[in-house]
């Protein structure tokens, strides 16, 4: 099997928003906190709601942009030895769109963008036997058309193909004398629908929907039993959830907009963590800590986005706020992803150099709320004793041009 | 082909944005030795915490327990046929162990496993199956420092789908003879420092297999032992038979079954001439080395002889009746009792031993000794531990038997090698 490792530097993502999905793909939606479904204006509106294409200028559009997530370290507080920290991330993620001329009342667009992923790291004792490494890396190449209706109505719509690729490490070290890494890629398939009403010129009404994935990564997995170690085929899945957004825009003076947005995301869909290998392993205290379905049993979630945008002879300004759920309960949270609800603050800029030609910057704060445990709770061998986790987060520096021709 | 075409065009994609290479994730790195491989390596803390675990009896935590290496050592040996056969046995080495001890040198028990049906039951098929510590190596090794070797014996291991030659004795002496031999090669090649004292020990058809082998040893004077301690062996296999053939019903059908098959095909006589059918013929696939003795016993009959019965009428006539009768001159020419041992000799035996009668060891210790044997006794189990305050004296049955068995043997090589080794 095609086994391809991709600096994590480049593709690697992380967890910003709920779980390990990342909805902000360009400078825009970086800048609103992905409150940017209904009033869309560049070429990431392929991405975020292609039905809004049918709405644009009479020429080509392309989007560029380079984001740097830094995820701070998470910090896991109980007594000793169980106290843990996890490392620091820094990621880098390109994103591109490009939307076509209209032909007819059609138009075709396309995205290359890094959808979700996860890179958790701990080098600490507990922590390790059970994410040394967890990362997931997804890139999402997503060829959309729009077909405007009327001049208030129009749909669009896509196929997803996500590439993704995991890697998942377990150390027991001193703690049992087990190991684990096993690397898996996939591709996979899916789709997206979008919808736009126009009341008026200044109000958008907008509904997208992107259909759950399941990523299905499938390679090998080394696994040690002491110092003896042991390759296996083995595969496991985790979904890209579905993601149900309905926003609505009103845009004043041609110079000021709000947009909120509601997402709903089926969680849900996350019921375990299992892991499948080609033959049973090795030992019965290997199938317990490696092989043994791990619960998730994650529910749905809401996110309440809200965001304005200024625009302001040649600088536009934006910013963002959201509320944004975590699915994790408390039953099941893990070390792999130790998650919490988190308030989410953005902002940002475009200039307009040419007539064709725009930039800007944008900054992303998505700042977690502490997660106190209640022993007896978690399923997790060690979180079952309580604790809790501070930090994480994430802060997130896009940069981005804007090409229109 | 479409998903392969995509793939390859998202993979490109992504290689030309991270500009990165690719490769698969390699086997693991396990230690290369020379003439093996290691197929378990645990240290000495996991040992101990999965004893404490388990709750194993004189172990608590300030128990010293080293660490367990156990190689699987390929090498050749002779069958019942006198063809060269490639077999494997199992070396099992302490880890952890203080320095003194490696200056000294590693004392070497071979320990000849006891009766298994299945090859997944085997020495090195278990290491390799599970990565893990199993039987009588966490006693004589992370427990007691010893290396230990099992060979697999012929028709296990490297020599599946061969016929067990069961307690048939030149073929189990040569597998376990020969694997010493290999395993102080294998030692030597490897900087595995030994100190050149040997014990021969064994449960069961290991007990047999290990006075096979002393019988052996001390016939080619290949080798010098310290000390052998078989245990609940049956080395006189025609009292045996004759116990076994006199009563009405089998306790054990696979057992006396796996006799017959096996002297059947060593001795080149049909299998019908000892067993009725149907059984005869469901034994090649039952003894295929594809099934336990769970699976096994089910399949045949606790009826001794007869016309309903695993043995034919004829084999009890002929074994009671003619003295010249093939199958008895066979086990008469396997016992492994009629001889007298030079080598220290202490038959480790249970006196409440269900399967393997204590009266063989008692005829052992009796005629070694009539023979002028130079140092025979027999070690009863349960009384022992009892006059050393473990246990209460209890008679215990063959399968229970095994772990006590085997830590009284532990504990008599140990106060040996201290005597002489020093430590």
């Amino acid at each position: 099997m095609k086994r391809t490792l991709l600096l994590t530097t480049l593709l690697g993502s992380a967890a910003v928003a709920g779980a390990y999905k990342l909805p902000e793909q360009s400078l825009n939606s970086m800048a609103l906190g992905a409150a940017y479904v209904a009033h869309t204006t560049e070429a990431d509106t392929a991405y975020f709601n292609p039905a809004n294409m049918a709405f644009m200028g009479d020429k080509q559009y392309f989007d560029g942009a380079l984001t740097l997530i830094h995820l701070p370290s998470t910090t896991y507080t109980l007594i000793e030895p169980y106290s843990g920290e996890s490392e620091e991330e820094n990621i880098v993620t390109p994103t591109m769109h490009y939307v076509s001329n209209p032909i007819g009342n059609w138009r075709w667009g396309v995205s290359m963008t890094v959808p979700g992923g996860l890179t958790k790291r701990w080098d600490t004792a507990y922590q390790k036997l059970y994410a040394e490494e967890f990362t997931l890396k997804n890139v999402e190449l997503n060829p959309v058309f729009s077909y405007k209706v009327n001049e208030k109505f129009a749909v669009g719509g896509g196929i997803r193909v996500v590439y993704s690729e995991g890697v998942v490490k377990s150390d027991g070290g001193d703690i049992a004398p087990l190991k684990r890494h096993m690397e898996g890629d996939t591709l996979e398939f899916g789709y997206n629908l979008a919808m736009t009403y126009r009341p008026t010129d200044d109000i958008n009404i907008a509904v997208t929907y992107r259909s759950n994935i399941d990523l299905k990564e499938e390679g090998e997995a080394n696994i040690w039993f002491g110092d003896v170690g042991k390759q296996y085929s083995a595969d496991v899945t985790v979904p890209l959830p579905a993601a149900l957004n309905i926003a609505i825009s009103k845009t004043w003076d041609e110079t000021f907009t709000l947009e909120f947005n509601y997402e709903r995301t089926y969680w849900s869909s996350y019921k375990y963590l299992d892991f499948n290998y080609g033959e049973p392993l090795a030992n019965d205290l290997l199938v317990e800590k490696f092989d043994d379905p791990i619960d998730k049993h994650w529910k749905d979630t809401n996110t309440f986005r809200i965001g304005a945008t200024m625009v302001l002879n040649k600088i536009t300004f934006m910013m963002g706020f959201a509320l944004d759920e975590t699915p994790v309960p408390d039953k099941t949270i893990g070390f792999e992803l130790p998650d919490s609800d988190a308030k989410i603050f953005s902002m940002g800029f475009r200039y307009q150099q040419t007539e064709a030609l725009s930039w800007g910057a944008a900054f992303l704060w998505d700042s977690k709320e502490s997660r106190s445990l209640t022993p007896g709770v978690a399923e997790n061998e060690v979180l079952s004793y309580g604790g809790s986790f501070d930090g994480g987060g994430a802060y997130l520096t896009t940069v981005g041009i804007s090409y229109a021709f | 082909m479409e998903r392969t075409v995509i793939r390859g065009v998202m993979v490109a994609s992504l290689l030309w944005l991270s500009g990165c290479g690719s490769s698969d994730l390699s086997q693991p790195a396990n230690e290369t030795v020379i003439g093996g491989e290691v197929v378990v390596d645990l240290d000495g803390k996991s040992i101990k915490y999965s004893l404490l675990e388990q709750g194993v009896p004189g172990v608590d935590e300030n128990t010293t327990v080293y660490g367990y290496k156990a190689y699987k050592i390929p090498y050749t040996t002779t069958d019942e046929e006198g063809n060269e056969v490639a077999v494997s046995g199992l070396m099992v080495i302490p880890t952890g162990v203080p320095d003194v001890v490696k200056q000294l040198g590693f004392s070497v028990v071979s320990d000849s496993h006891g009766t298994i049906f299945a090859n997944k039951e085997a020495p090195t098929q278990i290491a390799l199956d599970t990565s893990s510590p199993d039987g009588a190596p966490v006693i004589l090794t992370s427990l007691t420092a010893f290396v230990t070797l099992q060979a697999d014996y012929i028709g296990f291991g490297d020599s599946f789908g061969h016929y067990h030659p069961f307690v048939l004795k030149r073929s189990l002496a040569n597998a376990t003879v020969d694997f010493i031999e290999a395993a102080r090669k294998f030692a030597a090649d490897n900087n595995i420092p030994l100190n050149g004292q040997l014990f021969l020990t064994g449960y069961s058809e290991g007990g047999y297999a290990a006075m096979a082998a002393l019988e052996k040893i001390e016939a080619e004077g290949s080798m010098q032992v310290t000390l052998a301690a078989p245990m609940a062996g049956p080395y006189a296999l025609d009292a045996m038979a004759q116990g076994v053939l006199f009563s009405d019903t089998l306790g054990v059908p696979s057992f006396m079954a796996d006799v017959a098959y096996a002297y059947a095909n060593a001795y080149n006589r049909p299998l019908t001439e000892l067993i009725n059918e149907p059984y005869a013929s469901k034994l090649p696939t039952l003894f295929d080395g594809l099934y336990t003795r769970e699976e096994i016993d089910p399949e045949l009959t606790t009826v001794t002889s007869g016309e309903d019965g695993l043995f034919t009428s004829a084999v009890v006539e002929n074994y009671f009746n003619d003295p010249e009768y093939w199958f008895k001159e066979a086990m008469l020419d396997n016992d492994t009792y009629q001889w007298a041992p030079q080598t220290p000799v202490r038959l480790i035996h249970c006196q409440g031993d269900d399967v393997i009668p204590y009266a063989i060891s008692e005829l052992t210790e009796g005629t070694m000794q009539a023979m002028d044997a130079a140092d025979v006794a027999l070690v009863p189990v349960e009384a022992t531990l009892a006059a050393y305050g473990m246990g209460d004296g209890s008679l215990l049955g063959h399968a229970e038997c095994a772990a006590p068995a085997y830590g009284l043997t532990a504990q008599i090589f140990s106060g040996i090698r201290e005597a002489t080794i020093g430590y």
